[in-house]
């Protein structure tokens, strides 16, 4: 590369046409082209064809049918979909904001030098590395109506048993319940690694001045640790707005739609009626939604960290 | 105001915070535990709930109140399971598709990184940035076109589309890679190259070894995720001679007219599901931890 900047324009010019280059170069090109051809063929070609297909009409077997736009005015007049895009709504508020602000919780406790750090965050991790659908088999047996053990426990303590999986409401929380729990691991142990990046000394000199700890955490702590806040937020935003195991298994999306969310309804559209075409016009909302709202997120975080930095200085 | 702190009057006050807090902190240290302990008995209540009813009999399962320990544990489920489904089948198709997927990411994502990383030739940027934009399409986009293109390339329901889609490497892996590839002194190449040795020996003798943990961070992830993954054979399997451990124990749990009549049966289906990753996790918890925090891998 030094010897090829030190000659003249012309000669770099012309040495860099593809050919030329490509001779010289092969060996990185070569270490690419596996895992280039993996991305083009399952990742690049995929999402470019649904966008082709969202725009037919098509069962998967017949020719496909252009018909522009349609596959989207259908969706905005469907009741389903906006059931589904309101449940998804729902369990991303339910699970999000709930998780941070309880892992943030117990990050604080494990900041505090307590002694078997390792084992509160292994314990904490272990639903997170378990799969989502075997952890619904389990969660659905505990919600069991007449046998399970969180209505045994109510029963035993003088309350009702409640419904969970045969009520829509009910079943959108103990829905929101599984992702709460299985993605608290994560957010906690992120948190807790930015909070022990907070230096002690700021902590401590604002303590000499007199900040109480709440305090202490508003004006030192909480700052700091926006961008791991942030962090979690857009991952477990993405991911929530994701879900599909635990919805699947619990209920199928019922009942009476009420834990039908976007990609369940997705897989119902493509895998069970055959509507390859819409379900790929939903899978591009899905997918617009989630793109937009972790721009908004970047934005929001970028100014709040900036107005936190002005108000410190 | 910091500067005008002298070290006798910064060393009172600070015994003072120090002696307040010492005060109260015994009984703040127990509050602290308890609520880590709650915490932790909420996190694993599950697993010890699957456990311990995969060894009650039915019965015992549907009494009121509930038993926290089986009376007399029922070790024949474990069995019984064997013969209902065939889990063995699952499990070594597992155990299979992960291997090999692991060993692709493994291969093609190191290699594709060494070129982003350490080499120079025309286009890099240009289809660095590719890379990057790709990170950001949901799964949920490319599940539908990709069982269009299992079915053209007549792979559904056979080994391969289990395995060759993930074993050609990830953008994932290769960015996750990349950027650990980075941080290793570019001196190291040039003297290597000086002394004629070639490029795969440099990738092969003298960056790979260097990026030892993060390829560890690559394995667990991989695992982790061709283990754990459910849409996409969900999507793509139909027979019982390909499926995973995860999709046979949904079509197991809720298959047939005997749903949930044997929870106990359906409790060790999960358990032997969940028990080599959890064993997987305790081994390797520093790359788990470290991999999942860093990338935000959830995946789910």
């Amino acid at each position: 590369m030094r010897l090829m900047s030190s000659r003249s324009l012309a000669t770099v010019e012309r040495s860099s046409t593809w050919r030329r280059s490509f001779r010289k170069y092969w060996p990185a090109y070569l270490f690419i082209l596996p895992n280039f051809v993996g991305v083009v063929v399952f990742l690049l070609f995929p999402v470019l064809f649904a966008l082709y297909m969202s725009l037919q009409n098509w069962d998967g077997v017949t020719t496909p049918q252009f018909i522009g736009l349609s596959n989207f005015r259908n969706i905005f007049g469907d009741d389903i979909f906006w059931r589904a895009l309101r449940n998804t709504v729902v369990y991303t508020v339910l699970t999000v904001p709930t998780g941070i602000v309880l892992s943030l919780a117990v990050a604080s406790l494990l900041n505090q030098r307590v002694r078997g750090l390792s084992f509160f965050r292994a314990a904490m991790f272990v639903p997170v590395v378990t799969s989502a659908l075997a952890v619904a088999v389990v969660w659905k047996w505990i919600f069991d109506y007449n046998n399970g053990l969180i209505n045994d426990v109510l029963s035993m303590i003088g309350f009702n048993q409640i419904p969970w999986l045969s009520d829509p409401a009910w079943a959108m929380i103990g829905l929101a319940m599984i992702g709460v729990w299985q993605g608290f691991g994560f957010t906690t142990v992120v948190l807790v690694a930015a909070l022990q990046n907070v230096p002690q000394s700021l902590l401590e000199a604002a303590s000499i001045d007199g900040a109480g700890a709440w305090r202490r955490f508003r004006s030192i702590t909480l700052p700091l640790i926006v961008p791991a806040v942030l962090f979690v937020s857009i991952t477990s935003f993405i991911s929530s707005f994701q879900v599909f195991a635990q919805a699947y298994y619990i209920g199928n999306g019922g009942p009476d739609y009420g834990t039908t969310v976007m990609n369940l309804l997705i897989f119902q559209r493509a895998f069970q009626q055959n509507r390859f075409g819409e379900a790929s016009a939903l899978a591009y909302i899905l997918f617009a939604i989630i793109f937009v709202v972790t721009m908004v997120q970047l934005r929001v975080s970028r100014n709040a960290t900036n107005a936190a930095s002005e108000f410190e200085v | 105001m910091s500067t005008h702190i002298t070290d006798s009057a910064g060393s009172t006050r600070s015994s003072r915070v120090g002696l307040a807090t010492r005060l109260t902190r015994p009984g703040l240290t127990v509050v602290i535990y308890l609520l880590l302990a709650l915490v932790a008995v909420i996190a694993l209540v599950p697993f010890f709930w699957m456990a311990t009813t995969s060894l009650k009999t039915a019965a015992e399962a549907g009494t009121y109140p509930p038993t926290l320990l089986p009376s007399l544990p029922q070790w024949h489920d474990y069995t019984d399971v064997f013969n209902a489904v065939p889990f063995l089948t699952f499990f070594r198709n597992t155990v299979f598709y992960s291997l090999m997927v692991t060993l692709g990411q493994l291969a093609f994502c190191s290699t594709a990184a060494f070129a982003f990383a350490r080499l120079q030739f025309p286009g890099r940027n240009v289809l660095f940035l590719l890379y990057l934009a790709t990170l950001m399409i949901p799964t949920s986009v490319t599940l539908v076109p990709s069982f269009i293109l299992m079915k053209w390339f007549g792979w559904l329901d056979t080994v391969w589309v289990m395995t060759i889609p993930g074993m050609l490497g990830s953008a994932f892996g290769t960015f996750l890679l990349r950027q650990f590839m980075l941080t290793i002194p570019r001196e190291l190449d040039e003297a290597a190259l000086i002394e004629g040795a070639s490029l795969f020996r440099i990738y092969w003798q003298i960056i790979l070894p260097l990026v030892r943990s993060p390829l560890v961070v690559l394995t667990v992830l991989t695992v982790m995720t061709v283990w754990n993954d459910f849409a996409w054979p969900l999507v793509m399997l139909n027979s019982n001679n390909v499926m995973t451990l995860t999709l046979g124990l949904a079509v197991f749990a809720t298959g047939g007219t005997e749903e949930y009549t044997n929870i106990p049966l359906v409790m060790a289906a999960a358990t032997m599901t969940v028990a080599p990753l959890i064993l997987i996790f305790f081994v390797a918890q520093r790359y788990f931890i470290r991999g999942i925090a860093l990338t935000g891998f959830g995946g789910r």
